[in-house]
């Protein structure tokens, strides 16, 4: 606590009080709980496509495993949230890199699971990953699946939210991006080899989209 | 016939014969004779097992061969069995061959290479006597061709008493497409001959003008307003052939005609690829049998066998090559001593030049080459993995095969054994904890998939086409009606309706990738489109266009008499770009820059056909990226293409930096391409054939939407982690080997460094320039930060 952690490259939300720092990896980290939350990361997904003879580099697969470093390098935080999908398939060998990679990280580990996570709750747990469906602190709730929930602010993945912006002379761009509604922050998929799914901003929805350096709020 | 001299001689050969000019008789006789000679008591004893295989490139077409084959065969007493094995053959059909294979056997080249994948292959073929590849032409410039060259390589080995032919129409490289045939050096080549069929025709060519210029639409592509032109032509001959570029074309012009002509009903009917196969096949019987007054169609009719009855062709839209024009123009008329005649319908003012420009190619007979594809190396992962599924392949029998290939011949052993490695090992280099699975080394060297699911999938996956995906379109009822891409669907409700093979169908339900429809009695409704690549004018297309674009800034100039109709017909067009801007001579470069509420338009004129014009654009503006950061939108027809900003070009900067120079253009052309999607496309058919991406089962297919983001998210990866890659580096060199035609492009630039530059500054779009700027179709390429662009742009949205 008290560590200088927002940086030009980030962008702070206050909601309730509380504050929130989102990340150009995709993570946000809740200052006051120290907490980091990643969601989407689909581990395993590269060694899944090259046990079915699709030949994807296998060096794609330490880039997740970099990029979390380096998150969790930069908040330093006590706590991790992973907010499902952390594994995309069954039980592979990127497993055995996984449980390498949990030795290196002193912080607790939760995982809210998802929809991919289909690997049994006694291998996270032997691992000493808390493993819930949804978590509640304070009057946040943090699951896989946006949900609204009456007298909650929901933090969710799931959707991996994108966005599409128009300019001059016919210009276009598609973003991953942190997208806001009235109750809820989707956060975009923190994996590398992930795809986006188009959202269309409406009313009092946010948007901050993430390039490899900034977090940018679009204003319209 | 010479053929069968030379065929009964024991050689190998290309045949030159227009479409439908009784080649079947000129090939699939000298087979039976040959078998009747070796076999003399063929009459009484029939000897089983695969003696002959003709491909074909469609498989509507292998009923016509088949009755053909049949008829030979019967003639001849010669008791030989004849069938087909194509994707349409039932699974019960294709087991009984399996046991006991026809004697001639008709087929595609995938259903070829699904021969090889399956086991013992090398005892169905060992007898095989002969082999006919079909409308070689069709094959040779495609991954299609590929795949045949490498089948043949096999088939030498297994059977080799076969004697290879090929059958083409004229095109610009007879002899090296005899070449790619048989092998260079080969002695396949060696002892093979060229055969022309010297059939000379008379080809009349017509263009269809309105009366009144005026109505003459600037852009558009459907020339519905001159249907009313049309219709006296199509009653005037006995049967006519309307052919449109694409399948929604083809679809409209069906309705419309039977809207405003309803009298045609019964006697006009449709014909394209996603029309299910009877409906097909009874179009064709309805033609031979003259049932029918007219028949919209796309390329589905360019091929195959004769229609006697057809008079008159009709081409809707620019044909955008002398070959495809001419082979059109080829199927009208096919009594001896009857000429071709062929109207063009041009759908917009500029594609009049077009028509002026293609009576002068027919004159001269002007054709062009089909360039063939080199080291694929995607079908050679595939066709590896083919090997390995069946009974599997020592690398030392079948190097040699490959490397005797026209396609393989510069094949080096460092990318034969990374290939190698490719199909084992997923990579390089073996890694800890990692589970690639396809092709296993046993212990004696054999390279052989074990393991069903791999075989399975592959099997499925044979083929060299990608194509979107398609849905079944059915009655609720039942009945089968043909196939719609996904993505016209997807924008559907339950509820509407839409248009297809002629009906107005109403959207019930989408389920199990079939879509579920039931008959519509409503008026207005939506026309699918089909995808599809777009085409480009070849290079002799466009010299000729150019031409005429001379011959019309000259004739603007002195109004002279001696003026092709289409030209005149054009004056009031002309006089308009002349109001603009000018129409450039022989020695000029004209470039149009102006203002709209879109951007900053800057328009360049080359003349060099849209892929030669895609090249330059992004070429030019990554060179003008370099000068400061700058985003651009690109645009390219025909004639010429479009660089599209939210910034002013300083055009005279282009000027002074020489940014059409020929120098370094290579180099350059590879940086831009870094920045443009070109290359990214390419990727998604090279990762979906060397089996990266996997397109489903059948019925079950992944939707297309989802393999492009798999391919798309593949060539990231690559890019990041593997950019040396052999299959990621096919994609660039394709990219300039076949889209962006290097060699043209080159002599482009050294033509345009000769010509005087005019920039003409422009208050609005002018006639040329209107075409190009309201194509929806666009490159981009940007040297701008992204989050500077990101910012950029939120500024501008109050404005737009």
């Amino acid at each position: 606590m008290g560590r200088p952690v927002a940086s030009k490259m980030t962008k702070t939300l206050t909601l309730f009080n509380q504050t929130f720092i989102l990340h150009p990896s995709g993570a946000m980290f809740w200052e006051e709980e120290d907490l980091l939350v990643i969601s989407d990361v689909h581990l395993g997904k590269v060694s899944h496509f090259r046990k079915f003879g699709s030949a994807v580099p296998q060096k794609a697969i330490a880039g997740n495993f970099k990029k979390m470093d380096e998150v969790i390098g930069f908040f330093d935080p006590s706590k991790i949230a992973f907010l499902g999908d952390l594994f995309h398939s069954s039980l592979n060998k990127e497993w055995l890199l996984f449980e390498q990679w949990m030795e290196t990280v002193s912080a607790e580990v939760i995982l809210v699971e998802g929809n991919h996570d289909i690997i049994s709750p006694l291998k996270y747990e032997a691992l000493g990953i808390f493993i819930t469906s949804e978590m509640v602190i304070k009057n946040f709730l943090f699951t896989h699946h946006p949900e609204e929930r009456e007298g909650f602010f929901n933090f969710s993945g799931h959707i991996h939210p994108g966005v599409k912006i128009n300019g001059h002379g016919r210009q276009q761009l598609k973003l991953s991006c942190f997208f806001k509604s009235k109750d809820q922050l989707i956060l975009p998929a923190f994996g590398e080899f992930t795809g986006k799914h188009i959202l269309i901003p409406q009313g009092d929805d946010e948007v901050y989209v993430v390039t490899k350096e900034e977090v940018i709020y679009l204003n319209d | 016939m010479e053929s069968w001299k030379a065929f009964l001689e024991g050689k190998h050969g290309l045949l030159n014969a227009p479409t439908g000019s009784g080649k079947t008789y000129a090939l699939w006789i000298p087979i039976v004779l040959d078998y009747i000679k070796q076999n003399p008591d063929y009459k009484t004893k029939h000897k089983p097992g695969l003696k002959a295989i003709w491909i074909t490139p469609l498989r509507a077409l292998s009923v016509e061969i088949e009755q053909a084959a049949n008829r030979f065969a019967q003639d001849l007493g010669s008791q030989l069995t004849v069938g087909i094995r194509t994707g349409d053959t039932s699974q019960k059909l294709r087991a009984a061959q399996k046991r006991q294979m026809p004697d001639l056997l008709i087929t595609t080249p995938e259903s070829l290479q699904l021969l090889l994948a399956s086991k013992g292959y090398e005892k169905v073929f060992q007898d095989l006597n002969a082999i006919v590849i079909d409308e070689w032409h069709e094959l040779l410039g495609t991954k299609r061709g590929v795949q045949i060259e490498l089948a043949l390589s096999r088939l030498k080995t297994v059977a080799p008493k076969m004697k290879i032919w090929g059958i083409s129409a004229t095109i610009g490289n007879l002899q090296e497409a005899r070449e790619v045939l048989l092998g260079p050096g080969s002695k396949a080549f060696e002892n093979s001959v060229l055969i022309r069929a010297d059939i000379q025709k008379k080809i009349t060519v017509k263009s269809i003008i309105p009366e009144k210029m005026e109505t003459f639409p600037w852009r558009g592509h459907l020339g519905l307003h001159l249907i009313d032109e049309v219709v006296p032509i199509i009653r005037k001959s006995r049967t006519t052939l309307l052919f449109t570029n694409t399948r929604s074309q083809c679809e409209i012009w069906f309705q419309r005609i039977l809207q405003k002509y309803p009298e045609f009903a019964g006697e006009l009917a449709m014909h394209h690829g996603s029309i299910n196969k009877e409906t097909r096949l009874w179009v064709e019987q309805a033609i031979r049998d003259e049932q029918l007054k007219a028949v919209v169609a796309t390329s589905s009719l360019d091929l195959g066998v004769d229609f006697a009855p057809v008079e008159t062709i009709i081409q809707i839209g620019g044909p955008k090559g002398v070959a495809r024009f001419l082979q059109r123009a080829g199927r009208s008329g096919h009594q001896p001593g009857k000429e071709s005649v062929i109207y063009f319908l041009p759908t917009h003012a500029m594609e009049l030049i077009e028509a002026s420009a293609l009576q002068k190619a027919v004159k001269n007979t002007v054709v062009e080459d089909r360039i063939p594809y080199l080291n694929s190396f995607d079908v050679l992962v595939q066709y590896l993995t083919t090997l390995a599924v069946s009974d599997g392949f020592f690398p030392k029998d079948i190097y040699p095969e490959v490397k005797s290939t026209f396609c393989y011949q510069a094949l080096s052993e460092e990318q034969w054994e990374w290939l190698l490695n490719f199909i084992t090992q997923g990579s390089q280099t073996l890694q800890a904890y990692d589970e690639y699975k396809k092709v296993e080394i046993e212990e004696n060297g054999l390279f052989k998939v074990n393991n069903r699911a791999v075989a399975m999938r592959h099997r499925l996956q044979i083929g060299t086409i990608v194509s979107d995906a398609v849905l079944a379109v059915k009655y609720l009822g039942g009945g089968y009606i043909g196939t719609i891409e996904e993505w016209f669907i997807s924008k559907l409700n339950p509820g509407d309706v839409f248009t297809f093979a002629g009906k107005n169908l109403e959207l019930y339900q989408i389920k199990n990738m079939q879509v579920i429809v039931k008959k519509s009695k409503v008026k207005n409704s939506r026309f699918p489109s089909w995808a599809g690549g777009r085409m480009s004018f070849s290079a002799q297309m466009s010299e000729l266009l150019r031409e005429e674009m001379f011959v019309a800034s000259e004739i603007e100039e002195a109004s002279s008499a001696e003026t092709s109709t289409e030209l005149q017909a054009m004056h009031n067009i002309f006089q308009r770009q002349k109001r603009e801007s000018i129409i450039p001579k022989k020695d000029e470069f004209l470039i149009e820059t102006f203002k709209t509420r879109e951007g900053y338009h800057a328009i360049f004129y080359p003349f060099e056909g849209r892929f030669v014009h895609e090249a330059m654009a992004s070429l030019l503006a990554y060179r003008i990226s370099l000068l400061s950061p700058i985003t651009f939108s690109l645009a390219f027809n025909d004639y010429g293409f479009e660089l599209l900003s939210d910034q002013q070009i300083d055009m005279q900067q282009v000027f002074d930096n020489d940014l059409f120079s020929a120098e370094y253009l290579m180099d350059d052309l590879q940086k831009s391409l870094n920045s443009t999607e070109m290359a990214r496309r390419k990727f998604r058919d090279i990762a979906v054939i060397a089996g990266m991406v996997f397109t489903g089962f059948p019925n079950k297919m992944i939707k297309t939407k989802h393999l492009q983001s798999n391919s798309q998210l593949l060539f990231s990866v690559f890019r990041d982690y593997e950019p040396d890659n052999l299959l990621f580096q096919q994609a660039f060199r394709e990219t300039f080997e076949h889209q962006l035609e290097e060699g043209r492009l080159r002599l482009a630039m050294e033509r345009i460094s000769e010509q005087k530059l005019v920039w003409k500054q422009c208050e609005k779009p002018t006639p040329f320039a209107f075409p190009i700027i309201t194509d929806r179709m666009r490159e981009k390429l940007s040297s701008e930060k992204l989050e500077d662009r990101i910012k950029k742009m939120m500024a501008q949205w109050g404005d737009l």
